[in-house]
């Protein structure tokens, strides 16, 4: 959870000038508040209203650790590297076969040598060739305001400039993609309870475990 | 035949009661077969059916873990991402050789088949089976039956491709033929068809059995499978039934031949139970022919053995006691001589037409021996005398003890010259004396000889000629008299004696003699005996012998004796009225002492003639006494009633005891003349008079000796206190008138 908290106080500190935040709910139809969702914040006319100075962490890691993604779900900026450091003792074989990032880092221990640039917008599902269980999500978005949702659904945008945007979100494990807003940002501080009609992640079993068997 | 039913009764019984219970015990395992059938064959179908599903689930497990796997490959999943159709078409077939799936069909999550090993399918094409692809979105993975356009069956594996999110589905298809089902069936026991439910094809079959569900003698069940499929499976009831078949026949063999040795062992114990009773019965079968002298075979120990020991014991009873009766039967008890019947029966046997003599021996005076010295003399004088006479008897000859002191020869083919001289044989015999207790007894005998077949043609007839020759002997003194020379007339004679006797009785040929009777004592003449006479017009004087006993055996005599009654009562109401003291005697026959009016008639006589009572005397033979002594002792007491004197006549001859007399009213005993006739010769017959004369006057009896004819038995009977005298010694019998004259005369001459 460390380096998601890293990024989201960076990107408040970077706000700090600009207009008021937006902080949205996001629940369940069954109205249960839904972790690890990406609020995108995107402007309506294209131009990318982020400005040079603020510009975003271009770095970001997913490790391993308990022979699990940490984080399960990661929102980054197109542009963005990504460190896949290995803190177990086992080898990792990670890959990811999705259309926006191919790439495959095979067996390895500690860092490896060079991180992983997603250069292409999109959803990126990368897995583990050992360890079948292990799965990671990246969305890689243009706009730089976005944020993830916490154990209590909640995500909280600061340092959008005020305007017109679209308000969507998104879900590793939506059944369906749901219909973005139109938001209007002020000095007022925006509050928006969302519905996204998704499964909340469960940690699939360690099927490796049963190491009695062997 | 009984024998043999029971020992049938008893194999049949075993035997039957064997086959009862066996066939019992084949009906029990039959149905219970039948019932184990029926229910083996539910539940190896039930078992069948269970092994079947579980073989399903486990193949299917089997083929979505091959599947899984095979979808897990990192190269599989890296080619299918490729998207490149050649590729994927390429990586499928490769892969699905890999685990032997006949049909690879990989499909994209939007349900669009991307690459497929069927020509018959393209890219693009919707996924043919829906429904599974529906169930493994929701389960993850799914399988199930399905038939391809090509009509073939398969068991078809749906699984998801990961990467490592799910980016497409496999189908991996694996054909459902022949040889699954044969496979199946390999496991199961079962015959494996399945079937698409109502169509009438197989869609694969393991070929054994029927091929339609229920056929005779095939239990089958049906296992539903997805896709309206059904697994059909069957049981040939046969294959149950086989052991069970198998256990029946055996157990049949061993019942028929248990019933074979049970029958053979029940035939040979009966037969050891029946032999011994076959045994037995034969012995009881020579019993009842009168064979004892058999002894039965040795008896074992058992119930039969018991039984055959109490047999035995019966069988030596029988002959006993038999033995026993046939000599009461045909053996005197006293001599050990054969008895009457046994002469009867020799007799019998005599040869027809070879002739013979029948000889009938009598002891003279033998019941005044009796008398004189006791029975037990008597007997033991009897005893002696058979034994002097068994020797003389010659082969085929037999000598019987008739009654008392009467004995008889049966002579086979003897004539008169033979019979005569066995006769003299005989008495020569007896002449020698018998001792007794160192006691010498003279006794003389007499035998009347009868000869067959000229003086009769049975025994009876030839006994009683004997008989009568027997008497004629005794009265002649001769020894011996033949039948033929005594022997009664020719029967025409005798027949015509009955006419003339009533004739006789009417003309008034009979008349009366009397004959004086000396009291020794006074030498008085105190009474005279009234003698019947019969002057015959033709024949002269006939002898009373001739006569009376004829009248008797005829009945004649009941009226004869009337006449005579009257005839002497009247006769002394005449010497009464004279003025003479003396009793008159009148015979009595046995017919005459049972006449119920016998005592009302002599009483009519005495008073109707004015005679005094003591002035008749009634003279009874012991014989006439003997017939009915019941009948004959009231009479006498009847007349003795009245105060008639009553006298035993011919005393000793018979068999009447003193004992018995002594019981009777009697006066007066009168011993017969055989007694006197040698009294001054014998010491014997002087002993018998003496002891008898004393022994009735000790009775209160007065003693009348017949038959004196000489002066010094007179005196000697005066001398041993004889009361009266009688006989020619004294006088003759003579008529009435005579009577009168010969009395004056005696008193005349007593009295110088």
């Amino acid at each position: 959870m460390r380096p998601s908290l890293l990024v989201l106080a960076a990107a408040l500190l970077a706000g700090a000038a600009g207009a008021a935040p937006v902080e949205v709910l996001v629940r369940t139809p069954a109205g249960v508040p839904l972790a690890d969702a990406a609020v995108l914040v995107e402007p309506l006319a294209g131009v990318p209203a982020r400005p040079r100075g603020h510009a975003p962490a271009a770095h970001a890691a997913i490790e391993q650790r308990g022979r699990e993604f940490i984080p399960w779900m990661t929102v980054v900026q197109t542009g963005t590297s990504i460190d896949f450091p290995n803190n177990d003792t086992v080898r990792h074989h990670v890959y990811s076969f999705s259309e926006p990032k191919r790439f495959e880092i095979k067996l390895y221990a500690g860092k490896p040598g060079q991180p992983i640039v997603f250069d292409k917008p999109g959803q990126i599902d990368i897995g583990c060739n050992i360890h079948d269980w292990m799965e990671a999500h990246v969305l890689v978005v243009d706009t730089p305001y976005f944020a993830r949702t916490g154990a209590d659904g909640r995500a909280t945008i600061a340092g959008v400039p005020a305007g017109r945007y679209r308000l969507r979100l998104w879900h590793p494990l939506q059944k369906a993609a749901a219909a973005p807003d139109e938001i209007e940002i002020g000095d007022a501080p925006l509050r928006q309870t969302l519905v996204l009609d998704a499964r909340a992640r469960e940690p699939k079993p360690h099927t490796e475990d049963d190491t009695d068997h062997y | 035949m009984s024998s043999t039913s029971l020992r049938h009764r008893i194999a049949i019984v075993f035997v039957g009661l064997l086959v009862l219970v066996m066939g019992l015990v084949l009906a029990l395992v039959h149905s219970s077969s039948a019932r184990i059938v029926e229910r083996e064959t539910q539940r190896e179908l039930a078992v069948g059916a269970k092994v079947f599903q579980r073989l399903l689930e486990q193949n299917q497990r089997q083929l979505e873990t091959a599947a899984g796997v095979l979808s897990a490959d990192f190269a599989f999943r890296e080619a299918i991402a490729t998207q490149d159709q050649p590729t994927v078409r390429s990586v499928i077939r490769n892969h699905g050789q890999r685990i032997h799936a006949q049909v690879m069909m990989v499909t994209g999550t939007d349900g669009k088949m991307i690459a497929t090993t069927q020509s018959t399918f393209a890219a693009g094409d919707p996924f043919p089976f829906p429904d599974l692809l529906a169930a493994a979105e929701a389960a993850g993975r799914s399988a199930g039956f399905r038939q391809m356009r090509n009509g073939q069956l398969y068991q078809v594996v749906l699984v998801p491709i990961l990467a490592p999110t799910r980016i497409a589905w496999v189908a991996m298809g694996f054909l459902v033929d022949d040889r699954w089902a044969r496979d199946m069936a390999g496991v199961t026991g079962l015959g494996v068809h399945i079937v698409r439910a109502g169509t009438p094809g197989l869609l694969a079959t393991s070929g054994n059995g029927a091929t339609g569900a229920g056929g005779a003698g095939v239990a089958s069940v049906g296992v539903p499978l997805d896709g309206g499929l059904q697994a059909v499976l069957h049981l040939p009831v046969a294959q149950v039934q086989a052991p069970f078949e198998l256990l029946q026949g055996r157990l049949l063999a061993v019942i028929v031949a248990a019933v074979l040795v049970f029958a053979l062992g029940s035939v040979m114990l009966a037969g050891r139970i029946v032999r011994p009773l076959n045994d037995l019965s034969a012995a009881a079968r020579r019993i009842a022919l009168g064979d004892y002298a058999q002894p039965l075979p040795p008896a074992q120990g058992d119930e039969i053995g018991q039984l055959a020991g109490s047999f035995e014991q019966m069988r030596t009873g029988i002959a006993s006691r038999e033995d026993r009766i046939v000599r009461l039967a045909y053996v005197d008890e006293l001599t050990d001589l054969p008895n009457r019947t046994r002469f009867l029966e020799a007799f019998g046997r005599l040869t027809p037409g070879g002739g013979g003599a029948v000889m009938v021996v009598n002891i003279d005076r033998f019941a005044l021996i009796n008398n004189a010295l006791g029975h037990l003399v008597g007997d033991r004088l009897l005893r002696a005398v058979a034994g002097q006479l068994q020797p003389l008897v010659p082969p085929g000859g037999i000598l019987a003890r008739l009654w008392g002191d009467q004995f008889a020869f049966l002579l086979e083919g003897a004539g008169v010259d033979a019979a005569r001289g066995f006769a003299d044989a005989v008495l020569a015999a007896l002449r020698d004396p018998v001792t007794l207790d160192g006691q010498r007894l003279d006794i003389e005998a007499g035998v009347g000889i009868a000869l067959y077949p000229d003086d009769g043609l049975d025994a009876a007839t030839l006994l009683r000629r004997a008989e009568l020759a027997l008497a004629a002997a005794k009265r002649r003194h001769s020894g011996v008299a033949f039948a033929s020379e005594t022997g009664a007339e020719p029967a025409h004679e005798q027949l015509s004696l009955i006419g003339d006797m009533r004739r006789a009785l009417l003309a008034g040929e009979f008349t009366l003699a009397y004959q004086p009777k000396l009291a020794l004592g006074s030498g008085r003449i105190v009474a005279v005996e009234a003698l019947l006479r019969w002057q015959h017009p033709e024949r002269g004087s006939i002898a009373p012998a001739r006569f009376i006993p004829f009248a008797e055996q005829t009945g004649f005599i009941r009226e004869i004796t009337p006449w005579v009654l009257e005839t002497a009562v009247r006769q002394a109401a005449v010497w009464h009225a004279a003025g003479f003291d003396i009793a008159v005697s009148a015979n009595l026959s046995t017919l005459d002492l049972l006449d119920p009016y016998l005592g009302r008639r002599v009483r009519g006589l005495l008073e109707a003639h004015a005679v005094p009572a003591r002035r008749l005397c009634l003279e009874i033979t012991e014989s006439a006494l003997m017939d009915d002594p019941a009948q004959a002792q009231a009479h006498l007491d009847e007349l003795a009633a009245l105060g008639i004197k009553l006298s035993i006549d011919d005393y000793g001859v018979g068999q009447a005891s003193l004992a018995y007399l002594k019981s009777l009213p009697v006066d007066e005993l009168k011993l017969d003349r055989s007694f006197i006739t040698a009294i001054t010769e014998s010491p014997r017959n002087a002993a018998i008079v003496e002891s008898t004369i004393m022994l009735s006057h000790a009775l209160g009896l007065s003693v009348v000796a017949e038959g004196v004819e000489t002066q010094a038995e007179l005196r000697w009977l005066r001398e041993h206190g004889c009361d009266i005298a009688q006989g020619y010694g004294i006088a003759r019998p003579m008529t009435a008138a005579q009577l009168q004259d010969w009395l004056a005369d005696f008193v005349a001459k007593t009295t110088a």
